[in-house]
C-alpha cells in the first residue's frame, strides 16, 4: 500500500526532515508514527500527501510511484487519502453536514451519492443528532470526529491523522483512537502521527519511530517509548490492546452495513 | 471531473458580495478607463468618416451671383474646367438650387423668394481633397462668384482636435485600464485570503486545480464584464446623445456632427471592441491573482 524507499528530504536551512528513510505499510495495518517534535513524523504525512517532494528516493502509493505524478493527477490521489489534524480545520461557517458534504461536493459528486453517505458516516462518527450544528458549538472531540468524518466520508484507501488527539484530554482521545481503530477495520489502511504514550502504550499496534529524521525503530506491537514500555511492564500493564479489552463495543458488527462490506 | 457553471458562478457572486466596496471599485474603474477608450474610437471613426466629402463626391461648391448673366457664367465654369486642381464639374442651374433649398428651407422663408434669387452652383470634384483652400483662394472674389464653400477648414480642424484628444484620452486609458487590473487582481487576492481554509480544505480532499481556481478566475471576468458593460452604455449614451446616429442628409450636410454620422455597424463594432477588452482585463487580473495567491 505504502512504500517509501530510501527518502531523504531537506528543508531550506539544512534541517534535515527525513534522512535515508525505507519503510513499508500495507494495506489494512494501523501505524503510530512516533518521536520527539521535528522528528519527520509531520514531513512523512506531507509527503504521502504530496504536500512536498524528496529529495531523494523514492515513495510509492497504492501501487502508483507518486514522484512521477504529473501535478495535475495529485488531487485524484488526494481522494485516496483522508486526512485529520489536531487542528481540526473544519469550516466555521458551515454545519456538521455541510462541512462533511463539502469533501464530496468538491470533488464533484452527484447530490444523491452526498444525501446518503454524509447520514452514513454521521452515524458511524455518532453525531447524526447535531448534523446541524455550527462548529463552535461542539466540544472538541466532537469537532474532531467531524473531521473523522469529513476524512472518510470518500472511503479513503489510507486515513492519516497528525497528532488527532493533540487538543484533547485523555477520556476524548480515546474516543477519537476508538473510532480511528474502527475505521481501519473496515480496511483502509490508518497512519497516526501522536506523542499520546498512553494512547500509543493501550493500543498495543505497530509503532515506526523517528528521531530527528531516522528511522530508529519498526515494532510490530510497539509503545511509545522504551522507558514507558518498561513503566507499562513494571506496573502489570495488560499486554493486549485496549481493543481486545473492549471488543463488543468495537465489533464490525456494528458498523453500517456499507462500511462492514469494505475489505 | 467537469466543473458546473452552476457552481461556479454561485461562488463567484458569494465572493463579489463579500467584497463588494473593492468590487465596485474595481468595476467603475473599468468602466471610466473603457468609457474613454470606447468614445475616443467613436470620434476616430467619426472624423475619418469626415473627410469624406459631402453627398455624391462633391468637395467644393462655386456658387454664382444669381444676376451673374449666361456668359460669365460659362466663362467661371470654364475656367473651372482648366483648374489644375479640380477633376470634374457638374453645372446646377438656379431651378436645380431653388427646388434643393425648397427640401432644406422652412415654408415661410422660401414663399419670401422666387428661383431668381437663388444662385446657379458648379459642383466640383477635387484631384485632392486637401487642395480645396486653393479653389476657394482662385474664385473667391472672382467677377460673378457669389462664394466658395469647402468642408475642409472645419473638418481640419475639427480633426486635429479630434486627434489630440484621442491620444490624450487613450493615454489616460491605458493607465486606467492598468490600474483597473490591479484592483481587480487585489479584490481576487482579498476573496482568496478570505477563503484560505475552504481552499486548504478543497486542496486535502482532492479538488482539482480548476475547481478550485474557476470562481476566482470567473470573479474576475464579471468584474471586468460589468465595468465594459456600463462602458458600453456610455458609449451608447455619447453616439445617440450627440446625434451621431443621424444618416448624412442633404438638409443637414453642413453639420460637423452630421459629418460624422456612423453607422449601427460601426458603433456595434465598438462596443464588441470595448467589450472584450473589459473581458480581457478581468480575466487577465484574476489570472494573476490566482497563480501568485492560490497555491494549488
Amino acid at each position: 500500500m505504502i512504500k517509501f524507499q530510501n527518502v531523504t528530504k531537506t528543508y531550506k536551512g539544512s534541517t534535515v526532515a527525513l534522512r535515508d528513510c525505507s519503510v513499508e505499510i500495507d494495506k489494512g495495518e494501523f501505524v503510530f508514527l512516533v518521536g520527539p517534535s521535528g522528528s519527520g513524523k509531520t514531513t512523512f504525512i506531507r509527503l504521502l500527501l504530496r504536500e512536498e517532494m524528496p529529495d531523494s528516493g523514492r515513495i510509492w502509493e497504492a501501487g502508483k510511484e507518486i514522484g512521477h505524478l504529473a501535478k495535475w493527477r495529485i488531487p485524484y490521489l488526494r481522494r485516496n487519502i483522508g486526512c485529520v489534524f489536531q487542528d481540526f480545520r473544519l469550516l466555521p461557517n458551515k454545519s456538521v453536514f455541510e462541512n462533511v458534504a463539502f469533501a464530496l461536493e468538491v470533488i464533484g459528486r452527484p447530490k444523491h451519492v452526498i444525501a446518503t453517505q454524509v447520514p452514513q458516516v454521521l452515524d458511524l462518527v455518532g453525531l447524526t443528532k447535531k448534523r446541524d450544528n455550527l462548529p463552535h458549538e461542539l466540544s472538541g472531540g466532537e469537532q474532531q470526529r467531524v473531521a473523522v468524518a469529513r476524512a472518510f466520508v470518500n472511503r479513503p484507501l489510507i486515513l492519516l491523522a497528525d497528532e488527532p488527539t493533540g487538543n484533547l484530554d485523555p477520556t476524548t482521545s480515546l474516543g477519537i483512537m476508538k473510532l480511528l481503530d474502527r475505521i481501519n477495520r473496515t480496511g483502509t489502511t490508518v497512519i497516526i502521527a501522536t506523542h499520546d504514550a498512553g494512547m500509543v502504550d493501550q493500543m498495543r499496534r505497530r509503532v515506526i519511530e523517528l528521531d530527528r529524521g531516522v528511522l530508529v525503530r519498526d515494532q510490530a506491537h510497539g509503545v511509545y517509548g522504551i522507558d514507558s514500555a518498561t513503566a507499562a511492564a513494571g506496573a502489570g500493564s495488560p499486554t493486549g490492546s485496549m481493543v481486545e479489552q473492549a471488543p463488543t463495543a468495537l465489533s464490525t458488527n456494528e458498523l453500517p452495513d456499507s462500511f462492514a462490506a469494505r475489505t | 471531473m467537469p466543473v458546473s457553471a452552476a457552481y461556479v458562478s454561485k461562488e463567484a457572486a458569494t465572493n463579489l458580495w463579500r467584497n463588494r466596496l473593492m468590487t465596485v471599485a474595481a468595476i467603475l474603474t473599468v468602466a471610466v478607463s473603457l468609457a474613454l477608450v470606447g468614445s475616443s474610437l467613436l470620434l476616430k471613426q467619426g472624423a475619418s468618416k469626415a473627410t469624406v466629402q459631402w453627398q455624391n463626391g462633391v468637395q467644393a461648391i462655386v456658387w454664382v451671383k444669381p444676376a451673374a448673366g449666361a456668359t460669365l457664367t460659362t466663362s467661371i465654369g470654364s475656367e473651372l474646367h482648366q483648374s489644375p486642381y479640380i477633376k470634374s464639374c457638374v453645372f446646377r442651374s438656379q431651378s436645380y438650387d431653388y427646388s434643393e433649398a425648397k427640401g432644406i428651407l422652412p415654408a415661410d422663408e422660401l414663399d419670401a423668394t422666387s428661383q431668381a434669387d437663388y444662385p446657379s452652383s458648379y459642383r466640383c470634384v477635387l484631384n485632392d481633397p486637401s487642395q480645396a483652400s486653393q479653389v476657394y483662394q482662385q474664385f473667391t472674389g472672382k467677377a460673378g462668384v457669389a462664394s466658395v464653400k469647402y468642408p475642409g477648414q472645419q473638418i481640419k480642424t475639427m480633426q486635429s482636435v479630434i486627434r489630440i484628444l484621442q491620444w490624450v484620452f487613450l493615454s489616460v486609458a491605458v493607465v486606467l485600464l492598468l490600474s483597473a487590473s490591479v484592483l481587480i487582481l487585489n479584490t481576487i487576492r482579498m476573496a482568496i485570503f478570505a477563503r484560505r481554509r475552504e481552499v486548504s480544505v478543497m486542496k486535502l480532499v482532492g479538488a482539482t486545480n480548476w475547481f478550485i481556481r474557476l470562481p476566482f478566475m470567473a470573479e474576475g471576468l464579471i468584474q471586468g464584464l460589468a465595468g465594459a458593460v456600463v462602458a458600453v452604455l456610455v458609449v451608447l449614451a455619447l453616439y445617440f446623445g450627440i446625434g451621431l446616429d443621424t444618416p448624412k442628409t442633404a438638409a443637414n450636410q453642413g453639420s460637423i456632427i452630421a459629418q460624422m454620422s456612423l453607422g449601427g455597424w460601426e458603433v456595434a463594432g465598438t462596443c464588441i471592441l470595448v467589450a472584450v477588452v473589459g473581458v480581457v482585463v478581468g480575466v487577465v487580473g484574476s489570472a494573476f491573482a490566482v497563480r501568485r495567491f492560490l497555491d494549488v
